[in-house]
């Protein structure tokens, strides 16, 4: 069962109609406890980015090799693997990076948004495909962790990227862990009324 | 049967080529890494006391490395310290032996090239070798003695205590009167957001200019920062302030208690009483030290 979409609509699909944070609600740990600032949003997206595209197209490349009844333990091996080799590669030739990236990196063998695409995409589709697929989700979990991110930073800290705009703190509490739960439920239904109000605009 | 052989087979299978590849990754990088580490660790103990790339470290800095190390022999316990020997231009290290008492146990030359006292494994086996059968080591810390000329400037302290989740691992730099002169946070795995924090200026300088009798007392409280000691604090990345303004305002907060970190109370008190135990600690180890070499005239370069 081959996808019929284009490489194109793969990423776009990852990026809106299905959405990691608003649309399929997968990943919820770190959506909430992790999109405190913009910059961390924008970190832990790369790093998901890396490790979704590399370990789909491992998956897509040995889906006839991978027994079914073993299907989820090769699925964490797989995404160990390329977060253990990412995490040591940038270690050592980027250490500035590392610097700044190298928590939330081991963070992610536990993503569910991963494991998730790899069962039901990268295990039946095409390496190229998978690997567009890989990118789509990537930058939609970017794209929902730095939406957060902004919500979250100017309401809580006043500040954008670390730069103050507001010059005061709103509503510090938009920063604790319990506020991440509010701050997903509220872009959800914000989401989702912008895709009704979109809908209803193409019908009429 | 056949099923769950196959299922045993490609599983071992899929593991082993697993380990393959992160084991090659670990190879390959492994020394890149390391460097990049040490690179990291120089960079941090110049800046830590004060030394930038405008401002370099003067020709005339020593950094002598004392590594300490847990004797065991049998049931009993002592202690011991590898030290470098001030003999001439002849260098060379010694491992002077202390019981728990703070009394000198005894004294043996060690032969070890200053390159190879940098790595562990060398480093032990070159100790355990003179100090004969039925003695084991554990290696314990490790200190740097910086000196300018004949003068001792500051110790370097590298240590690791545990924090929210795991061990958080540190740089700190105290004066001789074991006033802390700065602290880097070198490794750690605290939240981002909440714990993670710790690395900010504006928790980690707090600690800056604290006296040896403000840090043993010290506490964590929980009310906000006052607005001008933020301005103060991070005055290094943001500017505005001129180095006398924040001199005044580091002045009038430097007997206070720490204030802890929003979201992150647990992180903050590890590192407060973290900080504190080294530093305490150590002033009475040095203590030690120093009474001891100087009573058996060990001649060293600090």
């Amino acid at each position: 069962m081959a996808t019929d979409k284009s490489n194109m609509q793969l990423v776009v699909n990852g990026i809106l109609n299905e959405n990691p944070i608003f649309r399929l609600v997968l990943s919820m740990c770190p959506a909430v406890g992790i999109s405190t600032t913009v910059m961390n949003g924008f970190m832990l997206g790369v790093a998901v980015l890396f490790v979704q595209v590399f370990s789909s197209c491992t998956i897509a490349l040995f889906k006839n090799k991978i027994h079914p009844r073993i299907r989820i333990p090769t699925y964490t091996l797989t995404i160990a693997t390329w977060v253990t080799v990412i995490d040591l590669v940038l270690a050592a030739y980027l250490p500035e990076a590392y610097a700044r990236m190298g928590i939330f990196i081991k963070l992610i063998v536990a993503f569910a948004i991963i494991t998730m695409r790899l069962e039901m995409f990268a295990c039946k589709e095409s390496v190229n495909a998978s690997f567009w697929d890989g990118i789509g989700m990537g930058l939609g979990f970017m794209f929902g962790m730095m939406a957060l991110g902004l919500v979250r930073e100017l309401l809580g800290l006043g500040t954008i990227l670390g730069y103050d705009v507001l010059g005061f703190k709103p509503l510090l509490f938009f920063v604790l862990p319990f506020a991440g739960f509010f701050c997903v439920g509220l872009m959800m239904a914000f989401f989702n009324y912008i895709e009704i109000v979109y809908k209803r605009a193409k019908r009429a | 049967m056949k099923t769950i052989l196959t299922i045993i087979f490609r599983l071992t299978v899929s593991c082993l080529l697993a380990g393959a590849v992160m084991g090659a990754a670990f190879v390959m990088t492994s020394k890149a890494k390391k460097h990049n580490e040490h690179v990291k660790e120089q960079k941090v103990m110049l800046n830590l006391l004060g030394y930038s790339e405008k401002n370099p470290a003067p020709a005339s800095l020593g950094m002598h490395a004392l590594y300490r190390y847990i004797v065991t022999e049998g049931e009993a316990l002592s202690m011991g310290y590898l030290v470098p020997l001030a003999d001439e231009g002849r260098g060379g290290f010694a491992f002077v032996a202390i019981d728990l008492d703070g009394n000198f146990l005894a004294r043996h030359p060690v032969t070890i090239a200053e390159e190879e006292a940098r790595e562990a494994d060398a480093r032990e086996q070159a100790i355990l070798s003179v100090l004969g059968p039925g003695r084991t080591i554990r290696y314990a810390d490790q200190t740097i003695i910086v000196t300018d000329g004949e003068k001792r400037m500051a110790y370097l302290l590298p240590g690791k205590f545990p924090g929210f989740k795991t061990f958080i691992k540190v740089m700190m730099a105290v004066d001789p009167a074991y006033g802390i002169l700065g602290l880097e946070i070198m490794e750690h795995e605290e939240d981002p957001g909440l714990g993670g924090e710790i690395v900010q200026d504006y928790f980690k300088n707090q600690f800056k200019g604290k006296a040896f009798d403000t840090i043993r007392k010290l506490d964590v409280v929980k009310t906000p920062l006052p607005g001008d000691y933020l301005q103060a604090l991070e005055a290094g990345k943001r500017g505005g302030l001129g180095a006398e303004e924040v001199a005044k305002i580091q002045e009038q907060y430097k007997d206070n208690d720490i204030y802890a970190l929003t979201g992150a109370t647990i992180s903050s008190r590890s590192v407060t009483s973290g900080v504190k135990g080294m530093v305490r600690k150590f002033s009475y180890r040095i203590a030690i030290l120093d009474r001891v070499l100087a009573e058996q005239h060990i001649a060293v370069p600090f």
